[in-house]
């Protein structure tokens, strides 16, 4: 599904090239949850970014489902990304003037899903997640983790093939965090999403049926 | 998704209410602005369509070899109504009018009116509808009168006043009884119904009553006549060209044919022309005017919005990630600012029902109600908010969609940062706006101060003036000259003077003069004014030699005239003492007039137009009069215009007294630039509030950028002033360069303005040091209480903000 072949990203900084990830060699298959570890700072965000297609790489390749993203342009990359990619972040990142209902909306009124179907979809999600009842509150009214409940029903209203989560749990307390990470756990094995996490939590990185550590850049053998 | 986009930013407004306000508000300033000059500029193009078959409706005008040979408004009498008689394949119709003014009388009311003594086509060849009577006999016979809706209710207090009298006095000094035959509909406004002015003519006569006025008008004689014709369709005036010189060399006197060409004019194009060009000046300026404030209406919103984008950076970033297009933001972005536009624009919808009457009162004009506008312009301020939306949401829209998606989900302002040079400059560009309009409006005022001040070569102060029934008769002038003594005999009165002329611009005609023993080819042309010998002394006007007529009391001598510098000058006197006693003649006169005093030059007309050769002839000689200038002693005004007035009734029964102080004659000959300058100060206040509100949301911005900054450098030991300080300089150096920007181009504009007038002030530099201290002191003001809350805020608050 994702095949990175020597990828590298630096950014120059007063004269000095300053790498962010180096020569980075990695094959995700369909189906896999895989666990990103690594100290601040090693390039866990941007190498979730740089599979997001959110973010830029200087050198290697990057195939995803047997595209190639270092050649596509913009449009058809966020193309790509947008049926196929769900993300997740620490800090939620809901869109404070929407409702949760809206928030969940957003991503098909992108993908120009016709209204019925919208709702339908979005009803759907809020029924499994049991969020029914707040579907009309605004992300500043719930707590931490009810906002993550949200920000993982966002990326999956679409039914994506990938998510990427930039430290899910990092904003919540424990109890919260198990909850979301049992919710990747059932969402893998049951609908066989395929999940990439970057995690500072060696609890949270078991979930994942591989593990990746990143170190200044590199992964480390 | 439309409905996604107006929700967000419904709540986005709602969320941010003062910077909602803030643009909401200094767009509508501009926007209210833009919308009076529309419909004052709609109304103006407006004046004369309403009339029937609009575009085929022309006026004569004469174009005479000289100048100084008649009035290019007034056409010889029967030229017009001989036209339509025999070329009816040209002409469809014609009205003709002879302008009078008299005393109307009903009961105890008198007042003076103008008349249109003229053809009973008015009625029909208009749209002239009448509220009571009958269009087909109303002007049909002698001794009736068609009168207005107000003039109805001035009168009679109602508007049906058909079979009812009023009495008017004609230049005799005798009464007829007039019946009201019909009362007009007030109609929209047109060259026909108020030919020189604003001012509506009242009073309709049928032409017959000429004959009570003594006017001649079936003569090829008279050429004193408005004239007005509605050409067949298909018909260009060109084709009247031959006619109407084939009528004249058959009718008119020789004189009149050798020197005069009649040319009809579209009566639409005639409104926008007329006074050189005026209306169409005035419009140009305004338009120009209200463009540029709307322009910085525009500017405040993008810079606003740009420098509003650091709170929407992180929705931004989330809805690229969820997979919006720029394109999908772009629009989303200008959903909002048209939605802003939208309610800017009800706003000045409302401030324009509510600030009508002050525009009408600032522009001279009526401007018109939201309801007098066809019902399809509701579709107008639609379209104008869209149109402003999408110009003033471009840019923040492109801006803003752009970011990178990771910069903007990390809330990273470096973008936001690297354009402030540009916001910078914009700001800058309002502020030589808001310089430009400040010093514009200065020097304007100083001009005016100048037409009224004490270069104007007479003294204005104390004088009223009134007019006099009409008897232009030898004995008329006798009983005037004795109730002069009588007024000025007043205690309160130190100087009465009878005369045709106040020094308002418009004079009784003008000649040419020569030295008797040249050749009448060395011949100047001059102005007369008919005056007493009192007039000199009532408007202090100092002679240069001999003395005004004769020394006050002392018989004047028919012959003698005075003149005035100019004039001396241009005949070949050098020194004023030179020309008195000297003889002249007129030309086309055998008279010969012996000069018994020149007086210094003094401002008889605006100050646009040099002072031009001036002869005083004596009324009792010229027999025609119009004025008592009555100077009053300083000290209780009120007091001495009621005891005035009192004498008045007693010396002439029945004639109004309806006064004018020179103050106000002045004000009246100096309208249009009294009118500039409100208009010009308006334009100020509003760029001044637009500049203002760009400075408040630019400061805002700022200290949301230089919050830590703030912390760190009150940490360190900094005072509040000196924090405050840090920000005033930040602009004021803003300021400063726009200054130096708007000096020559205010220059230039103004010295241009300027150059249309012969006597002008000269342009100092204290309009502009004015203008940017007071500006730069009113934007520190500003900014140093925006930035006093953030400055004495304890820093460990805004230390915290990161």
């Amino acid at each position: 599904m994702i095949e990175l072949k020597h990828i590298t990203k630096w950014v120059n900084s007063g004269g000095n090239r300053f790498f962010l990830l180096r020569d980075i060699n990695l094959t995700v298959k369909e189906g896999e949850f895989i666990s990103i570890m690594g100290p601040s700072g090693s390039g866990k965000s941007t190498l979730l970014n740089v599979i997001g297609m959110l973010d830029e790489f200087n050198e290697g390749e990057y195939n995803f489902i047997g595209q190639p993203v270092h050649q596509l342009k913009e449009k058809q990359r966020s193309q790509l990304y947008k049926t196929h990619i769900g993300f997740v972040f620490q800090a939620y990142h809901l869109i404070d003037e929407l409702t949760v209902y809206e928030n969940i909306e957003t991503p098909l009124l992108y993908q120009n899903v016709k209204a019925s179907e919208r709702q339908a979809m979005v009803s759907d999600i809020l029924d499994r997640f049991n969020i029914v009842g707040k579907k009309d509150l605004f992300p500043p009214q719930l707590s931490g983790g009810q906002q993550q409940l949200v920000g993982v029903a966002r990326a999956l209203v679409a039914k994506p093939k990938l998510i990427l989560a930039d430290e899910p749990t990092g904003n919540l307390n424990s109890k919260q965090g198990e909850e979301i990470m049992e919710l990747f756990k059932q969402l893998n094995t049951e609908d066989g999403v395929t999940i990439i996490q970057a995690t500072h939590s060696e609890r949270n990185a078991a979930y994942g049926s591989k593990i990746i550590n990143l170190l200044d850049g590199r992964i480390e053998k | 998704m439309i409905r996604n986009n107006l929700k967000i930013a419904w709540r986005n407004m709602v969320k941010n209410r003062f910077y909602s306000i803030v643009n909401i508000v200094g767009l509508s300033a501009g926007i209210l602005f833009t919308l009076v000059i529309c419909a004052y500029v709609w109304s103006e193009l407006r004046v004369n369509s309403e009339l029937r078959n609009a575009n085929r409706q022309f006026i004569l005008q004469s174009r005479w070899t000289a100048e100084n040979m008649g009035n290019e408004l007034v056409t010889i009498a029967p030229l017009a109504k001989a036209l339509y008689e025999q070329y009816p394949t040209l002409i469809a119709n014609y009205y003709r009018f002879d302008g009078v003014s008299s005393t109307v009388s009903k009961g105890d009311k008198h007042f003076r009116e103008s008349f249109q003594v003229g053809d009973s086509t008015l009625l029909s060849m208009y749209r002239f509808t009448l509220k009571h009577g009958d269009t087909k006999t109303a002007l049909a016979n002698p001794y009736s009168v068609v009168i207005t809706e107000d003039a109805a209710k001035k009168y009679f207090g109602k508007t049906n006043v058909v079979g009812e009298t009023v009495s008017i006095e004609n230049f005799s000094g005798d009464n007829h009884d007039f019946m009201i035959t019909g009362v007009l509909n007030n109609h929209s406004r047109n060259s026909v119904s108020s030919l020189l002015d604003d001012k509506e003519n009242q009073f309709y006569m049928p032409i017959a009553s000429a004959q009570f006025f003594g006017r001649e008008i079936l003569s090829w004689d008279y050429a004193h006549m408005v004239s007005y014709i509605e050409l067949q369709s298909g018909v260009t005036p060109k084709q009247l060209e031959e006619p109407i010189r084939q009528l004249l060399k058959k009718n008119a006197p020789d004189y009149i044919t050798a020197n005069l060409t009649q040319y009809p004019i579209p009566l639409k194009k005639y409104y926008l022309s007329k006074d050189n060009g005026l209306v169409k000046k005035m419009i140009y300026a305004l338009s120009i005017i209200a463009f540029f404030i709307l322009i910085m209406a525009v500017i405040n919103f993008v810079n606003m919005s740009v420098s509003h984008s650091a709170t929407r950076l992180k929705e931004i970033g989330i809805r690229k990630v969820m997979g919006g297009l720029k394109k999908n933001l772009i629009f989303q972005f200008l959903t909002e600012s048209v939605l802003l536009v939208l309610f800017a624009m009800l706003l000045a919808l409302f401030l324009y029902a509510v600030s009508r009457n002050y525009f009408s009162s600032i522009l001279g004009k009526t401007i018109p109600q939201l309801t007098d506008f066809p019902p399809a312009f509701i579709i107008l301020p639609f379209a104008l908010a869209l149109l402003i939306g999408s110009l003033a949401g471009l840019y923040p829209a492109f801006v803003l969609s752009s970011f990178k998606t990771v910069d903007s989900l990390k809330g990273k302002l470096s973008t936001v940062k690297e354009k402030i040079w540009l916001r910078k400059a914009l700001v800058g560009f309002q502020f030589s706006i808001a310089t430009v309009v400040f010093i514009g409006a200065i020097i304007v005022s100083q001009q005016i101060g100048y037409f009224f001040g004490k270069d104007i070569g007479y003294n204005k102060d104390y004088i009223v003036s009134a007019q006099v029934p009409r008897d232009w008769s030898f004995a008329g002038v006798s009983r005037m000259e004795s109730i002069r003594a009588r007024l000025s005999a007043l205690p309160q009165v130190s100087d009465v003077t009878l005369s045709f002329e106040v020094p308002d611009g418009r004079n009784s005609g003008s000649n040419a003069v020569y030295k008797v023993g040249a050749d009448s080819t060395t011949a100047v042309s001059t102005q007369f004014l008919n005056t007493d010998e009192h007039f000199a002394s009532t408007f202090g006007i100092p002679l240069k030699a001999g003395v005004f007529f004769s020394q006050p009391g002392a018989f004047a001598d028919s012959s003698s005239v005075v003149i005035n510098e100019t004039e001396a000058k241009a005949l070949g006197w050098q020194h004023a003492e030179d020309a008195v006693g000297q003889r002249v003649k007129l030309t086309g006169s055998a008279d010969v007039y012996t000069i018994a005093g020149v007086t210094n030059n003094f401002h008889f007309g605006s100050m646009q137009e040099s002072v031009p050769p001036i002869t005083f002839v004596h009324v009792g000689n010229s027999r025609i009069f119009r004025y008592f200038s009555i100077k009053l002693k300083p000290g209780d005004i009120s007091n001495s215009v009621d005891a005035l007035q009192k004498q008045w009734a007693v010396l002439m029964p029945g004639a109004p007294f309806e006064y004018k102080f020179m103050d106000d004659t002045l004000r009246h000959l100096y309208k249009s630039e009294i009118q500039l300058r409100q208009a010009v100060y308006t334009a100020f206040l509003l760029a001044l509030i637009i500049v203002l509100l760009g400075v408040l949301g630019l400061v805002a911005m700022s200290i949301q950028r230089r919050t830590k900054e703030i912390g760190i450098r009150k940490v360190l030991g900094s005072s509040v002033s000196n924090i405050i300080l840090l920000f005033i300089k930040e602009f004021l150096f803003v300021i400063l360069i726009a200054g130096i920007i708007a000096v020559p181009v205010a220059y230039t504009i103004m010295q241009i303005w300027l150059n249309g007038y012969a006597y002008r002030i000269q342009i100092t530099t204290t309009p502009f040091l004015i203008s940017i201290a007071l500006l730069g002191a009113i934007s520190a003001l500003l900014i140093g209480l925006q930035t006093m809350k953030v400055a004495m805020a304890n820093p460990v608050t805004s230390l915290r903000t990161e």
